[in-house]
């Protein structure tokens, strides 16, 4: 569904993804795990197109679109959640969920109709704002709901394109244990032919959902498999030795 | 977002009836001002539109304005084209000119982006100031009003003229709202608030501005083939900047992105004009003093100010009296 070869990028002398191969099955679950400054948000960007890179592709349902625009890839069906909120502030959390769903129906671009009343584009609202419980905060604006509960509309908004693939960075990072662990029950419960590819801080957290673990240490892929194996790796004590200690 | 709120509403039914009672009261003096108030309240708008729902702060709306005034006095003038023909001609032009500044201006952002439109401005003020079919320096002359005497109106009627003015800037009011509802005027609002997100969501961010540029560039050309028919003479004065500056001056005055404080804007701008320049010929300075002290407020304009003061007040007044009818409703329906 979603796959890098050789995705290979540096700021200058820095080498921040190097040599990066993955492969997502269509359903596939899979985390990525590695210390701060790894270069897990760098590979995202360049995933969606924000960042190019030197050398080396992504594919996205057996298409090359590595030179296609930001946008153009997320109409093909691919949708990511930021590390730091990236909401409209100012907006109610019905108006962000539905900006992006009027994208998504097309609604966005069309004259002879308010995008946001659309019953289409209202559906989906709903549906979104139940999958990740946003029900109660529809009428809120984003400055008046707390910080967990911005963590949740930040991964609703990604979700209301309908992706095919949604990518998600570190969408519990900030928040409590508590509702870390609500947050991936409610991924459990996403459709199950949603490809997701997530970064997760909390190794622990990251077993609950994960399919597959990739592992990235200084832009390089260092583990790639299933979680029971990650579990066992010697390589990830080292270089998770902090979080290992802490679980 | 845009959004119609009871005080809103209450300031547009204050705003008719005034400008309805000035249009049936005035003499000739006061009918002048009242359809200069129309034609910039239609301007204000338009930049209304793209300044303050889309954060795309154009110098070039003058400009646009001035582009539909030549359009309509040289279609109806020396090409002989039908008035109404010859006015939907130049809205047209200015739509499309509109759309081509905004594609083209859309990747700029903040200072960039004025300095772009600015540029745009000037270039359409040099032409017409070249060019020796738009009289140059001179300007045109020998342009005559829409002919509306199958609904017997005459429009040479200075009343008439400002009636009419009046029906066309409401009619431009609800499109304008309909524009802010429509799918790129709610897409724009999310380009202003997180431009980055909504690429990310998959909106083609430049067609959304080039859109909402282009319809609001038809509303400055309807102002200037009023304009025009308004003067009945167009000089190049039109499309300089300052007409662009004005514009921008009145909607800060009045409150930025609130499409009902521009309104209020552009008649208090003239009023004041017309007011202080009859005792000091400084009036500027007057206006500057204004637009100064309101910046330092830090409230969105004059309307903006009375909205955060009273406001929520009313919102809430309206929201108890609806509440307490809705029993009443149950009981009556039993
Ligand atoms: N635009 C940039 N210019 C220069 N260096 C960058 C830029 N973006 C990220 N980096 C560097 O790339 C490395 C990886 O960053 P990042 O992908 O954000 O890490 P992670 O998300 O894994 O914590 C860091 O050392 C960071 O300083
Ligand atoms: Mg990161």
């Amino acid at each position: 569904m979603l796959e890098t070869r050789n995705l290979t990028k540096s700021f200058g002398a820095v080498h921040v993804t190097r040599d990066v191969s993955l492969k997502l099955e269509r359903g596939e679950r899979r985390v990525i795990l590695g210390p701060n400054g790894a270069g897990k948000t760098t590979l995202f960007n360049q995933l969606v197109g924000e960042l190019t890179p030197n050398s080396g592709s992504v594919h996205l349902a057996g298409e090359d679109v590595t030179a296609l625009p930001v946008a153009k890839r997320a109409r093909r069906g691919l949708s990511r959640s930021y590390q730091k909120n990236t909401l409209f502030d100012g907006l109610t959390v019905e108006e962000n969920l539905g900006l992006a769903a009027a994208v998504h129906t097309g609604n966005a671009t069309r004259l002879w109709a308010d995008s946001l009343a659309k019953p289409e584009v209202r559906e989906i609202v709903d549906e979104v704002a139940e999958q990740v419980n946003l029900m109660p905060f529809l009428h809120a604006k984003v400055s008046e709901i707390s910080y967990g509960v911005r963590r949740q509309l930040e991964v609703g908004v990604a979700l209301a394109t309908r992706p095919l693939v949604l990518l998600m960075d570190e969408p519990t990072s900030g928040v409590g244990p508590e509702m870390s662990k609500g947050f991936h029950d409610l991924l459990n419960n996403l459709p199950r032919d949603l490809t997701m590819l997530f970064i997760e801080h909390d190794m622990d957290l990251a077993f609950d959902v994960a399919d597959t673990i990739t592992v990235l240490n200084y832009g390089e892929v260092v583990f790639d498999g299933l979680p029971e194996a990650a579990r066992g790796s010697r390589l990830l004590k080292e270089i998770y030795l902090g979080s290992w200690e802490d679980a | 977002m845009f959004r119609h709120t009871a005080l809103r509403y209450t300031a547009l039914v204050l705003l008719a009836a005034g400008a309805l009672f000035q249009a049936f009261t005035a003499e000739y003096f006061g009918l002048e001002i009242l359809t200069e108030i129309l034609i910039l309240a239609m301007l204000v708008l338009a930049l209304d539109i793209v300044a303050g729902f889309g954060g795309m702060v154009s110098l070039c709306h003058g400009a646009l304005m001035g582009v539909g005034a030549y359009a309509f006095a040289i279609l109806s003038t020396k090409a002989g084209i039908a008035p109404p023909v010859a006015m939907a001609g130049a809205v047209a032009l200015t739509g499309g000119i509109g759309w081509i500044i905004g594609a083209i201006c859309s990747r700029s952002h903040g200072i960039y982006f004025i300095m772009a439109t600015l540029a745009f401005g000037q270039m359409a003020y040099s032409y017409v100031f070249e060019a020796p079919i738009f009289g140059g320096d001179d300007g045109l002359g020998g342009i005559s009003r829409l002919d509306l005497s199958i609904i017997g109106v005459d429009l040479n009627d200075s009343r008439s003229f400002a009636l009419f003015c009046l029906a066309v800037l409401g009619a431009i009011y609800g499109a304008s709202v309909l524009i802010l509802r429509s799918g790129p005027g709610r897409s724009l609002s999310g380009v202003m608030h997180n431009e980055q997100r909504m690429r990310a969501l998959g909106l083609t961010v430049w067609r959304v501005k080039a859109d909402v540029f282009g319809l609001s560039g038809m509303i400055a050309g309807v102002a200037g083939a009023l304009a025009a028919q308004h003067i009945l003479y167009i000089s190049p004065a039109l499309l300089s900047w300052t007409v662009s500056g004005e514009a921008l001056v009145v909607v800060i005055l009045g409150g930025l992105g609130t499409l009902v404080g521009p309104l209020v804007g552009a008649a208090a701008f003239v009023v004041l004009k017309h007011e202080l320049s009859a005792v000091t010929t400084y009036w500027h300075l007057v206006v500057g003093l204004l637009l100064i002290a309101v910046v330092m407020s830090r409230a969105n304009g004059l309307f903006g100010w009375v909205e955060a003061r009273w406001g929520a007040r009313i919102e809430r007044r309206m929201a108890d009296a609806t509440r307490k009818q809705q029993p009443e409703e149950v009981l009556s329906d039993a």
